[in-house]
């Protein structure tokens, strides 16, 4: 799978000839060369659980300050792969990886790294929002609060801070002190946001934020995505391909375990390199 | 990434270890993980703790009397000089008492279980968990007082209508059940359909009629019967029977409960009435599930001591005849909690010692019984998910 | 089979399901009903004046001033029965010794009755057993007592094959035609003014001491001693039973060594109760010595051993019922592991935690066997907080057995054991019913 993928690779971009801008390279297949500075860096990076190879020999740049969408169809690889950029893959047992996955030019499987503040720096949003059952200023504060910061005031400053920032301030100001849990879906998922943010991380993993959410509530998450593109590295895996097209700057389609293509997300969408992404994203396989 | 990027100055919240930090935190772990497993094997310590201290107190009652005498002798004189200490009687009346209590029980625990999982709408089975739960929570001594103050002299004074009663109202509705079942199955090689009805009904009314006969005998024979104690093994396994109800219809509930829907609608599907699908289909695969309740449920009764030191006369011999439930009887736990008190004194005798050599037995027993349960348990769990 | 068989089988299927059901029902009501009803009996009784001045005597409760004046007027009623036993013993002397000699030991039996019902009668040297120093303090006893005095049981043989029949003479033709004779009708008639019935909420039964092995007084020192075993064996197990919990769902690996770890749990949960006294004994008292003898800690220790693979079960249970998420959420907020279970986990687990713990609370405060040979005595008094590493306390389960079984004038103490069996339920099933509430509060709130 993987040999036929690159040598069709190979053809289709040689036979697109001296089209655009030059998105893949072989043999740094799928790297993109332009539009920013790689702040998560890949190579040949592989995730197993056991003896399956759940993301298989993947190198790309994650550039920094744009918004990345990770799509495919289920099972594919995309989620193992954001949960391996803070290493949530660590909770599974069976699971381990191999090649380099670099942050900021260090290893993020190294021997010295410390997951712990490894996290702190790379936040993540899950499928389903996960307040925990406190309340508001509390949920917020919790990752503060875990990094020493004791000050009320300050902390009052963060949490306004970040409740402003992910858009759910003018909603929850009268009631912090109540349980999270008394929220909708869609202002619990802006909650798990701001409670990210409130950590001040440098990227930001979205796991398919608004899987769970109603129309309404998906669209002011998209708003947010929108409101926080350029503060921060976003990536976004996402089952829904408009949504992916909607809020991102670049997209990587993966396709059992393999990044079979990555490149600007109009591009992606308009005139697909592959054949495999060109079925998917037109709907003959999901 | 085999050695330490030094280049790199460590900022605060750099998420690259020094080594130096990288040890230290392993050392954390190390010995944060290392408390936790110490007193996770605290029980497994307990466990071995019990089993050691329990046979060392015991083994020197082998070493002094032999296995012979305590095993195959009915003769129990502890106090006399030199003592008897023969726990056959012991070790028969323990016997009785389980297999009384599992009789009661069993039974009535499946029955209940069947209809929790099965029949009971979910709002009814919202309350009845309570009660048994309830049923669970009730101290053994005070399950032994109602036996000795409230039962014992009610068995006494009214035993012989009350077994009447009891077997009128718990057998004539089986017999009757039975009497139907039966015409039917006799009068099924006919073919016409009217003769048949006309057979049928005869027979119904023939079988009728001995039944009622049968069931009048049997309970004016128990309507004579004189109870001389009421501190008896029929007092002692009824009141076991409760105790052990609540595990066995919990555990067998739960056993039906991990077969799944589909086998159930599958047997719908084929025509089988409630019934049938549940004796046909789902018992069958929850088989093991409920032995192991049925397990359980019987090692709470031979483990229970208050309830038959209190209420089942403690008297050391085999009845008369062999399955008189009527008769007093004395057990291995009653023993060792009424014998102790004048044993204690005398560490070192064999009188002492004899209560752990019996204490070792239940042990033993139990232990067993566990794992034996355990197995099956896992056995089932590996069968329904197919493996 | 004819379906209309079939249909009939399937119906009684059903019927027997229900029936085992309402049997079990049935059958906590009949153990339970009756137990409440005599245990209400301890408290909610109509004392005479008997009790009256036993509380006061002994326990300085209740007004002098109306005591001092039922007493004035009992004494009234009382001081004609003294007459009349002062007359027929002046009688008695002056009969010849053959006829006063048969008179004599029914005579013995009427005294016996009296004194029974009032107290030490004049003439009587004083008694040093409270149990004689009062009369009767119940009312239905007084009834007893009198019975006792108004008639002679005797047994009817007559019959061989049948078991004997007790039947009732009256006393009175024992005395006809003495100075006796008046004194039957006179006790029928004025028992009630002669003991001042009245009804009485007792609440001293739950908080008095004792008196003379239970006679009269209440059940605090067993109340104490229970609380003291069932919470001490809680303060060892119930840390012990939730670091392990901690260990086994959040630290321990799939591998033999977790699997042998639960295994000895459940071999543990299965060990018959009276095993564990054994081992307490052996090895609490006799080998590390914890106590001399028998002591409160001994017993808690031994309880604790007991109850601890319940907490272990339950408190794994309610931390793997929490949501994974919550996990997930705090670690990539970048919270270590330990921090995430502390500050996440163990919060939301806490209520299920509890829950267990309550309900183990609740098993050992209720445990006779592990408690016989460890920490029980039969009668002792209360003891204070510094005693329970040297002393062994009274407890309510072992006082039930002990009172019902052993206990000389067991008979007469009914109401003493049918109200210790009550306190008993009650602390069990209240601790139990808290439980239950607090399951349905958690899962509703899982539940949204």
């Amino acid at each position: 799978m993987q040999m036929t993928a690159v040598e069709k690779e190979a053809q289709t971009s040689a036979a697109a000839g001296s089209s655009n801008r030059e998105i893949f390279l072989p043999p740094e297949r799928q790297r993109i060369k332009d539009g920013g500075t790689p702040h998560v860096s890949a190579k040949n990076f592989s995730i197993f659980y056991g003896n399956f190879e759940a993301v298989k020999k993947v190198t790309a740049d994650i550039l920094s300050k744009y918004v990345t969408a990770i799509i495919g169809p289920s099972g594919c690889g995309k989620s193992t792969f954001l949960r391996a950029i803070n290493r949530m893959n660590d909770l599974i047992p069976s699971c381990y990886a191999t090649g380099t996955l670099m942050f900021d030019g260090e290893d993020i499987y190294g021997r010295y790294t410390d997951e712990v503040q490894l996290r702190k720096k790379i936040g993540m949003v899950f499928q389903k929002p996960n307040p925990f059952p406190k309340p508001i200023f509390d949920n917020i504060a919790y990752g503060p609060r875990l990094h020493g910061v004791k000050d009320k005031k300050t902390l009052e400053e963060i949490v306004e801070k970040s409740l402003r920032k992910a858009a759910l301030w003018d909603e929850v100001k009268d009631r912090l002190d109540r349980n999270a849990l008394g929220l909708s879906g869609g202002q619990q998922q802006r909650l798990c946001v701001a409670r990210t943010l409130a950590v001040e991380p440098d990227i930001l993993l979205l796991d398919e934020p608004t899987s769970a959410l109603d129309p309404k509530a998906t669209a002011k998450i998209e708003d947010l995505i929108e409101e926080l593109r350029g503060s921060y590295t976003i990536l976004i895996v996402t089952h829904n391909m408009q949504q992916a097209s909607r809020v991102s700057d670049y997209t990587m389609f993966y396709y059992e375990g393999d990044l079979i293509e990555y490149a600007p997300t109009k591009q992606l969408f308009t005139n697909p390199r592959d054949q495999v992404t060109e079925d998917y994203i037109t709907g003959r396989f999901s | 990434m085999a050695e330490a990027p030094l280049n790199s100055p460590q900022k605060p919240d750099a998420f690259v270890m020094t080594p130096e930090r990288l040890r230290r935190q392993r050392i954390a772990k190390f010995l944060g993980e290392g408390f936790l497993l110490v007193v996770a094997s605290f029980v497994a310590i307990v466990v071995l703790f019990i089993f050691y201290f329990v046979a060392v107190d015991a083994i020197p009652f082998f070493q002094q009397r032999g296995f012979g005498e305590f095993f195959t002798s009915t003769g129990w004189y502890p106090a006399d000089e030199p003592g008897e200490f023969g726990a056959l009687a012991i070790m028969y009346g323990s016997g009785m008492v389980t297999i009384g209590s599992a009789l009661i029980a069993v039974p009535l625990g499946i029955a209940a279980a069947i209809c929790l999982s099965d029949v009971l709408p979910f709002a009814v089975r919202q309350y009845a968990k309570p009660v048994i739960e309830m049923l669970a929570a009730i101290p053994s001594v005070a399950y032994g007082f109602f036996a000795l103050v409230i039962f014992a002299p009610l068995l006494q004074n009214y035993g012989g209508p009350l077994l009447m009663w009891t077997w009128w109202l718990i057998a004539g509705p089986f017999v009757f059940l039975a009497v139907i079942v039966v015409s039917d199955l006799v009068t099924s090689g006919s073919q016409s359909t009217d003769t048949r009805k006309t057979i049928r009904w005869t027979v119904t009314v023939v079988f009728g009629v001995i039944a009622l006969f049968f069931l009048y005998y049997v309970g004016r024979t128990l309507n004579e019967i004189q109870i001389l104690s009421g501190t008896n093994a029929l007092n002692v396994s009824l009141i076991l029977s409760f105790m052990a109800l609540p595990t066995i219809v919990s555990v067998s509930e739960d056993s039906l409960q991990a077969v799944g829907r589909e086998l159930r609608e599958g047997s719908y599907a084929l025509g089988a009435t409630r019934a049938e699908t549940i004796v046909k289909t789902v018992l069958p695969a929850a088989s093991s599930g409920i032995l192991a309740a049925v397990i359980l449920g019987i090692m709470r009764a031979i483990g229970e001591t208050m309830v038959v030191w209190m209420a089942s006369g403690n008297s050391s011999h085999i009845p008369e005849p062999w399955f008189n439930y009527l008769d007093s009887i004395r057990t291995l736990t009653a023993t060792i909690a009424g014998d102790m008190g004048e044993a204690d004194q005398v560490t070192g005798s064999a009188r002492y010692h004899v209560l752990f050599a019996m204490g070792l037995l239940l042990l033993i027993i139990s232990f067993v019984s566990n794992l034996v349960s355990e197995r099956i348990v896992v056995r089932q769990r590996k069968v329904l998910a197919g493996e | 089979m004819d379906l209309g068989t079939r249909k009939i089988l399937d119906r009684s299927f059903t019927a027997v399901g229900i029936t085992s059901i309402l049997l079990m029902a049935a059958a906590l009501l009949v153990v339970i009903v009756p137990i409440f009803s005599g245990g209400i009996g301890a408290i909610f009784f109509k004392g005479t004046i008997e009790h009256r001045k036993l509380q006061y005597n002994e326990f300085g409760n209740g007004d002098k001033e109306v005591m001092q004046r039922q007493i004035e007027e009992t004494n009234a009623y009382r001081s004609r029965v003294f007459a009349m036993l002062g007359e027929f013993d002046a009688e008695l002397e002056s009969m010849e010794p053959a006829e006063s000699k048969a008179l004599r030991s029914s005579y013995k039996k009427v005294r016996e009755a009296l004194a029974h019902l009032f107290g030490p009668l004049p003439g009587d040297p004083e008694p040093i057993l409270t149990r004689y120093q009062y009369g009767t303090t119940r009312w239905e006893q007084a009834e007893e007592a009198l019975h006792d005095l108004m008639y002679v049981s005797k047994w009817d043989y007559s019959d061989p094959t049948q078991m004997a029949k007790q039947y009732f003479v009256p006393r009175t033709d024992d005395f006809k035609g003495t100075k006796l004779a008046a004194l039957f009708p006179y006790m029928e008639e004025n028992l009630v003014n002669m003991m001042l019935p009245e009804q009485t909420f007792y609440w001293g039964f739950i908080t008095d001491r004792s008196l003379d092995s239970h006679i009269f007084g209440g059940i605090w020192a067993e109340i104490q001693g229970t609380f003291f075993l069932a919470v001490g064996a809680m303060l060892f197990a119930f840390p012990l039973g939730v670091t392990a919990a901690i260990y086994f769902t959040e630290y321990a690996k799939d591998n033999i060594f977790t699997s042998i770890l639960r295994s000895a749990n459940s071999t543990l949960a299965g060990v018959p109760s009276i095993v564990f006294g054994l081992f307490g004994l052996a090895f609490f008292i006799n080998t590390i010595k914890v106590s001399e003898s028998k002591s409160v800690i001994a017993g808690s220790l031994t309880l604790a051993i007991m109850i601890l693979p319940t907490i272990i079960r339950a408190a794994e249970e309610a931390i793997l019922a929490v949501p994974k998420t919550y996990k997930e959420a705090s670690l990539s907020l970048g919270s270590t592991k330990w921090r995430t279970i502390v500050t996440v986990i163990l919060p939301a687990a806490l209520p299920g935690i509890i829950t267990g713990g309550i309900i183990s609370l609740g098993r050992a405060a209720g445990e006779t066997a592990p408690i016989i040979f460890t920490a029980a005595v039969s009668v002792g008094a209360t003891i204070g907080l510094a005693d329970v590493f040297s002393s062994p306390t009274p407890a309510l389960s072992w006082n039930i057995y002990n009172l019902a079984s052993e206990h000389e004038a067991a008979n007469e103490i009914r109401h003493v054991q049918y109200g210790m069996v009550l306190a008993l339920i009650s602390i069990v099933l209240l601790l139990n019913l808290s439980a239950i509430l607090l399951r349905a509060r958690i899962s509703k709130k899982l539940k949204g």
